[in-house]
């Protein structure tokens, strides 16, 4: 009988797996896995170029001949010589006392005179200059005044080029004072816009407004918009000089012959990427877990430049407006064609899947529903004459910024920074616990030993301070861990040690929401698909962060700001919001970057009069409200195409906001590392627990792998000797001028006269009757200019 | 006029061109790495370190020569590259600084994919297409050209001679791999031209259990059609100057790097290194510290010790975007004298140079020192590695063992749990140990013999005037309660199971709460004992806690057993009831109960010496446990020996059908229900929200 049961059991299972094996569901699974084919396919196009076009799909392939140019298939060859447009079909429509800009109208096409010199800044690429090498498509791309990537079928995720030279158009050129205004209109997809450009003394500008934009056409929109993408342009290695790209600090790439090595250059968002779209590239990781490649560095400052050395000629471009949606481009020559070229790309408008349910099986790509709303503006600052290099540049953006109130000047005097952790947590059992690193008593005694040892004043950002750890985010109120003595004890700490010059400032981050520590709460941003954003990491304890919305950031921020001032507590170091900007979806609005950046920045201008504000590693329009920046890079993210690294934020920043490095203790090369910092102007920075670090093994500051106190406190002591001496006879003073000579020797000059000299070669230099040893600096006091 | 400008363009280019030279030389080493560095924990986890090698020069041509798809790359001990430009037909010898000293082989060479160059400047060339190996001398001339080998055990004309890969001992004595040829490596002695010797370090095919069964279920024609299991070729090798042979293998897990001495026996244990190689390696050089490096494809890149544990992997792909020091076609991988690492790419045909770290160095100089047993005099770079990374697993375990020759036994106990060395723990703990028992001794027998008097005294003093007698009446007050006499049944059931079960199944002794106690507790006991067990016992990693999938996995498997039980009871005229089941099951836990105590205490206790104490009283728990729980099911049910022993397997087979079934409905459910979430999210959307 038991047989008989078990064979029916059998024939039951059998039958059931039968119609499981039966893909009885999977025709919707393979209708819609086209779209996610599809999805991938213009995803990898999407990193390309912009310039992407009808019939241009399989001009990915070039050759790269002997002399270092790359051709193209289907190239248009070169034109005859009689057919060429030249300076003789330009006309003069503004002049300053410096310049004259000539226009040649049907494509918006301007070249910027030196009166002086006679040399040339073309804006466009001429026929003269032209190699014959590229395509119809990148041909028309590159001889254009303005050129407009247009969504027709969101659904096929293509973008077409619209420029004019190629495109159906009309075009109404209104001349003004100081230059022309220009009104476009693109007939198959019924685009316009209206692009006016000045030239005003010895600056260029040109702005699209966001009321001049036209969409007739259902379904058909602007995608991005490029003014000027060849402005100052040169062909292989004709001319010498460089381009300046925001990548770290600061880095050069050079007009010379790259022989076709670089299939792309540098391309990114400023402000780095949008987390409220998904990211095209997936990201590679070892072991299905290891995170090996770090991220690039952010952009922090909306410049690109270009100096053309023998010309004595360039410029330095602020993306003035639509800088938050805007991309900045560098390409060297090889890149698709043979030009060296950097310009500003703005997005206004992307396309995105959108799931329709909880596993991904079905989506469906959408482009936003409203464009991004922003008038787009480049200043173009001209620089000729001595001031074609990037010391010019830096001191030309300093007072750009200084005299348009982005930047006002700080106290600059310097100070070592030395930041603790307070708690962390590690699982136990049920929950977790606490694992203390620095309590409230252990610094009071740390700051007496570093007294003692001749650190005159500091700077220390207090992480892990309060209540539930580094990682219990958001916090919204002034309750300091018990586990590192509680709030009064910390309310006295920070009070007393600020009448040594010890500043203590509470580390808050304002944009996490960590869902374990605070799991009722609703306000995490959504993406454009309305998916939760949720920032994986591979940790120990917490793995998942969500983004607070802005509102709620600054309902935070404006709490807890207030809760310090009650106990009298008003230095504050705020990271999260001082470096990322991102477009949300919340309760049934779409929100873009430009709405989000402002509340920020809003949020901040509320705190900034009462509080003493330093901000961990802030974009350019969040200066204004820092006291420090915290986190300057001091190196770029080492792109091949890089031939030069120069510390251009900090020549723009000494004098006026210190700056603090990146935490010491977890470089591998410390001696270059203090080179790097006199060289910049930056002052050092370092992390440490009074506890052994090995104690946060099972915490998620697992990586914080050597910050105990003890093995540190003959370094904070000697660093602080060093860069102090440097510093105080710095001073307040602004760089000048700072050059990389041959021998290997970087010399900065200061406005007050200092010269400062950098020796990273193995052997000892002399310059200037100044001797610097191996590996190491000096400096000369010298009489102010 | 116009020559004079292209003279003057000319003049130009000269110059920029000395300007570009001479800036070569003092290339500087960037400080910040776009890839991370991470190490691994006793616990097999990665954790970030220091930066160990720093991206320092790209070597894009030699003079004015570019490579060409190049496949392999030989760093001479003098420090001149040889390079294997495969897309050019030649060999191009160049310095580090990118100057070029020669070419060889223009004319001869056909697809040169193999380079190897020995003390005394000889170089030897493996080509593929051109099926042979050539031995060239410093100038460049032809010395010898070793074909195809004639002796039969080669292979005969079935086994190609394609060969990609060559190292060359001490006696000239090349090993060779060759492409589409699975027994091996070549080994070729130059002897009459070259006499091959035979095959050498022959990988072996794997075979697993399911690869057995299907073996054997399977037609001839399904057979055919398996993938076939032939052994994997050695994708690559190198040469120590010992004359040890290593080689890596894609796919070959824990055997992917082997160290293979001239008998071709593996010198590395593989027992313990899961997981710590890439899927597919494509290179390995030897270091200067009896340590070995391999290079993946991906551009990945390994550094291990001479036991093939692993010390830090570092690198990365590139994925588009161009950053000094990640790769994207890795095909050799080379140390130089100052263990700069030398990566050749044959995609990007350039060759990345890394320099070693501060920190790197000094670990080395450690490593180095500990591993020739010179403990004591590590200590001290030992100590500056720690200082710059605190959870450094081998500086602690070796920091452990200095210790521990130092006598000092605190320390080397705490940094021997802070890497997971239970050996260097084990025996610092038993120091400890002996230290303790030697200071205690005395007191702990004189409290021994106190207890037993006091106990007799007691004893005595009861028995003539009954001291005990109040406390005697409230326990057995106490044990009239039902609960508590329930309880206090589950050991004798343990202590009697026959009689025991006779009770459950007739005495009403099966309840509900006295069972869910002893689960209870024994729920209590396995978590402590998983995660409070003295360190060598500990088998789950510190700092993890898995609670409710403990407590709910016991759950599970209780409630599953007791119910499937149950059901294949009543249909086999079993007399069990679901509540005289329970209990039977759960009563039959309490010899854990009862001496999992006993090993909990002793694990703390014990070293490896004495571990066999622990596994004694394991083995006895867990017989205790399976025999009680089988006379259960025997007695309740009233059945005969085999009876009870049907009745188990059909307990096991439902529990496996059950479970089955469960995960069918599962599965089924989620399709339907994504299939109607995926209509529902289509609907709104064409509604437009």
């Amino acid at each position: 009988m038991a047989i008989k049961n078990w064979k029916k059991m059998v024939a039951l299972l059998a039958a059931v797996s039968v119609t499981a094996g039966v893909p009885g569901v999977s025709y919707y699974a393979s209708a819609t896995s086209v779209d996610d084919a599809a999805a991938g396919d213009a995803g990898a196009g999407d990193a390309g170029t912009e310039a992407e076009g009808e019939g241009e799909k399989e001009e990915e392939k070039q050759e790269v001949m002997d002399n270092g140019e790359v051709v193209m298939k289907n190239a248009v060859g070169k034109k005859d010589k009689s057919e060429w447009i030249t300076m003789k079909d330009y006309e003069v429509v503004a002049e300053s006392d410096t310049y004259k800009m000539y226009l040649y109208e049907p494509t918006l096409s301007i070249m910027l005179e030196n009166k002086e010199t006679g040399k040339i800044l073309e804006s466009t690429l001429s026929d003269e200059k032209d190699d014959g090498l590229s395509n119809v498509a990148w041909n028309s791309y590159m001889k254009s005044g303005i050129v407009v990537n247009a969504i027709a079928d969101a659904r096929s995720r293509n973008t077409y080029q619209l420029d004019l030279v190629n495109s159906e158009h009309t075009l109404d050129v209104t001349k003004t004072d100081n230059g022309f205004s220009a009104k476009v209109y693109f007939k198959e997809y019924q685009l316009g816009l209206t692009m006016n450009v000045s030239l005003e003394n010895d600056e260029l500008v040109v702005c699209i407004p966001d009321d001049s934009f036209v969409e007739d056409k259902e379904g058909a929109y602007i995608s991005t918009v490029i003014p000027y993408p060849l402005m100052g342009y040169s062909f292989l290695d004709e001319k010498e000089g460089y381009m300046l790209i925001p990548d770290g600090n600061g880095a050069l790439i050079n007009l010379d012959n790259k022989e076709g090595r670089y299939v792309t250059g540098f391309s990114q968002m400023v402000y780095g990427s949008d987390v409220g779209f998904d990211d095209s590239v997936v990201k590679e990781y070892l072991w299905d877990m290891l995170d090996m490649v770090k991220e690039s560095n952010k952009v922090l400052a909306p410049i690109f430049g270009m100096v053309h050395t023998d010309d004595q000629l360039g410029y330095l471009a602020v993306i003035e407006q639509g800088d938050k949606r805007a991309r900045i481009e560098a390409q060297p020559n090889g890149a698709m064609v043979n030009y060296n070229r950097c310009y500003a790309s703005f997005l206004l408008r992307d396309v995105f899947v959108q799931p329709l349910n909880n596993s991904n099986s079905g989506t469906m790509i959408k482009a936003e529903d409203d464009r991004t709303h922003s008038d787009l503006q480049v200043r173009y600052l001209l620089l000729s004459g001595e001031d074609a290099n990037y010391s010019a540049m830096a001191t030309r953006y300093r007072n750009y910024l200084l005299d348009n109130n982005m930047l006002t000047i700080k106290d600059n005097s310097y100070n070592t920074r030395v930041d603790f952790l307070g708690t962390e947590r590690e699982d136990f059992l049920l929950s977790t616990r606490a694992v203390t690193m620095t309590t409230t008593e252990n610094i009071e005694e740390m700051f007496a030993e570093l007294k003692e040892n001749g650190v005159s004043s500091l700077l220390s950002i207090y992480k892990g301070w309060q209540k539930g750890g580094l990682y219990d985010l958001p916090i919204t109120k002034y309750k300091a861990d018990s586990h590192i003595g509680g709030t009064s004890k910390l309310t006295d700490l920070i009070k007393e040690s600020a009448e040594d010059n010890y500043n203590i400032y509470l580390y808050g981050d304002a944009l996490r929401l960590n869902p374990s520590t605070n799991g009722l709460n609703f306000n995490m941003a959504k993406k454009v698909n309305k998916r939760t954003y949720e920032e994986e990491i591979w940790a120990e304890v917490y793995n998942t962060f969500y983004y607070l919305v802005p509102e709620k950031s600054g309902d935070a921020i404006k709490d807890l700001a207030d809760s310090y001032l009650d106990k009298g507590v008003a230095n504050m170091a705020v990271a999260g919001i001082s470096n990322n900007v991102f477009s949300y979806s919340f309760k049934n609005s779409f929100y873009s970057r430009p709405d989000t950046a402002k509340r920020y920045s809003e949020m901040l201008d509320s705190i900034d009069k009462d509080t003493n504000l330093v901000l961990e590693q802030p974009v350019a329009y969040l200066w204004k409200n820092a006291d420090a920046f915290l986190d300057m890079p001091l190196g770029s993210s080492d792109y091949m195409y890089i031939d030069e690294e120069i510390p251009f934020l900090s020549m723009v920043l000494k004098g006026v906001m210190p700056m603090y490095s990146d935490y010491v203790n977890f470089e591998a090369n410390k001696q270059e590392f203090i080179l790097q910092m006199v060289e910049s102007g930056v002052y050092p920075s370092f992390y440490l627990t009074y506890e052994n670090s090995a104690d946060l093994i099972n915490t998620n500051s697992s990586d914080l792998y050597s910050t105990e106190y003890s093995t540190y406190k003959d370094a904070v002591a000697q660093y602080d000797k060093e860069l102090r001496e440097v510093n105080e006879v710095v001073k307040d003073a602004f760089i000048t001028k700072h050059e990389k000579l041959g021998s290997g020797v970087v010399v900065v000059t200061y406005s007050n006269g200092v010269r400062i000299y950098v020796n990273y070669t193995n052997k000892a230099k002399t310059v200037d009757g100044v001797t610097v040893e191996a590996m190491s600096y000096s400096y000369k006091v010298g009489e102010a200019e | 006029m116009k020559r004079n400008k292209k003279f003057l363009k000319l003049a130009a280019l000269f110059l920029i061109a000395m300007v570009l030279t001479s800036g070569i030389g003092a290339a500087t080493v960037s400080a910040e790495t776009p890839y991370r560095t991470y190490t691994v924990d006793g616990n097999s986890r990665m954790e970030e370190t220091q930066t160990a090698y720093l991206a320092h020069a790209t070597l894009i041509k030699f003079g004015n020569e570019f490579l060409s798809a190049p496949s392999d790359l030989c760093v001479a001990e003098d420090g001149k590259l040889y390079i294997a430009d495969t897309g050019n037909s030649r060999i191009v010898v160049g310095t580090a600084e990118g100057e070029l000293l020669k070419v060889i082989g223009k004319g001869t060479l056909k697809s040169p994919r193999g380079v190897f160059v020995t003390e005394n400047g000889h170089i030897y060339v493996a080509d593929r297409d051109a099926e042979a190996v050539f031995e060239f001398d410093a100038d460049g001339n032809v010395l010898n050209t070793y074909n195809k080998p004639d002796n039969p055990l080669y292979g005969g004309d079935r086994v190609p001679f394609m060969p990609i890969k060559v190292v060359v001992n001490d006696a000239g004595i090349m090993f060779i791999i060759c492409e589409s040829n699975t027994n091996g490596i070549v080994e070729i002695s130059p002897a009459e031209g070259g006499t091959f010797l035979g095959y050498f370090g022959t990988n072996f095919a794997s075979t697993d259990l399911q690869t057995i069964i299907y073996r054997a279920i399977l037609t001839d024609e399904q057979r055919a059609k398996m993938a076939s299991n032939i052994p994997a070729t050695p994708d690559n090798l190198a040469i120590d100057e010992k004359g040890l042979i290593y080689t890596v293998t894609r796919g070959d897990e824990a055997s992917t790097l082997k160290r293979l001495n001239i008998a071709g026996i593996n010198l590395i244990n593989g027992a313990n290194l899961q997981d710590v190689y890439d899927l597919s390696p494509a290179a390995v050089a030897v270091g200067n510290h009896d340590n070995v490096y391999v290079a993946s494809a991906a551009g990945y890149i390994y550094e291990y010790n001479n036991q093939g544990e692993p010390i830090y992997v570092f690198g990365g792909r590139d994925d588009g975007t161009q950053r000094v020091g990640l790769s994207t076609q890795v095909t050799s991988i080379q140390v130089g004298s100052n263990d700069e690492i030398y990566i050749l790419d044959s995609d990007k045909a350039q060759i990345q140079v890394y320099e070693p770290s501060e920190f790197t160095q000094k670990l080395h100089t450690a490593l180095y020192l500990y591993s020739k047993g010179r403990y004591t005099e590590s200590r001290e770079p030992l100590t500056e590695v720690l200082k710059m990374n605190s959870m450094f697993d081998y500086a602690n375990r070796a920091m452990g063992r200095a210790y521990f020759q130092e006598e000092n036994y605190d320390a080397a106990v705490k940094y021997a749990k802070l890497s997971k060395d239970k050996t260097g723990y084990s025996d610092a703990f038993w120091e400890i140990r002996n230290i303790w028992l030697k200071q205690n001794i005395v007191a702990a027998i004189l409290i021994i013999i106190f207890l037993f008097i006091a106990f007799k005294v007691i004893k005595v003093l009861d028995r003539k005037k009954g001291i005990l007698n109040g406390i005697r009446a409230g326990t057995a007050k106490i044990k009239e309660n039902k609960l508590v006499s329930n309880l206090l049944y589950s050991g004798y059931f343990m202590k009697h199971p026959f009689d025991g079960s006779y009770g459950i199944a007739r005495e009403g002794r099966a309840s509900w709460n006295a069972p869910s106690i002893i689960l209870v507790i024994f729920m209590v006991e396995y978590v402590i004992n998983k995660y409070l067990c003295g360190f060598l016992q500990k088998t789950v990693r510190e700092g993890k806690y898995e609670i409710f999938s403990d407590v709910g996995t016991i759950l599970v498997v209780i409630v599953g057993l007791t119910a499937c039980n149950y059901l294949v009871c009543t249909i086999n005229e079993g007399e069990g009831t679901v509540k005289k089941i329970y209990t039977y099951f759960c009563y039959s836990l309490l010899p854990y109960v009862v001496l999992t105590p006993v090993s909990f205490v002793l694990s703390h206790v014990v070293t490896t010496n004495e571990q066999f104490l622990i596994t004694l009283v394991q083995i006895i728990i867990y017989a205790w446990v399976i025999i009680l729980g089988i006379l259960g099911i025997k007695e309740v049910n009233n059945y005969t020996g085999k009876e009870t022993f049907k009745v188990i397997c059909l307990t096991a087979f439902t529990i496996l059908i059950v479970a089955l079934l469960i995960f069918i409905i599962y599965v089924l459910w989620a399709q339907v229900f994504e299939f109607i979430s995926a209509i529902y999210g289509e609907v709104v959307y064409r509604l437009g929200y």
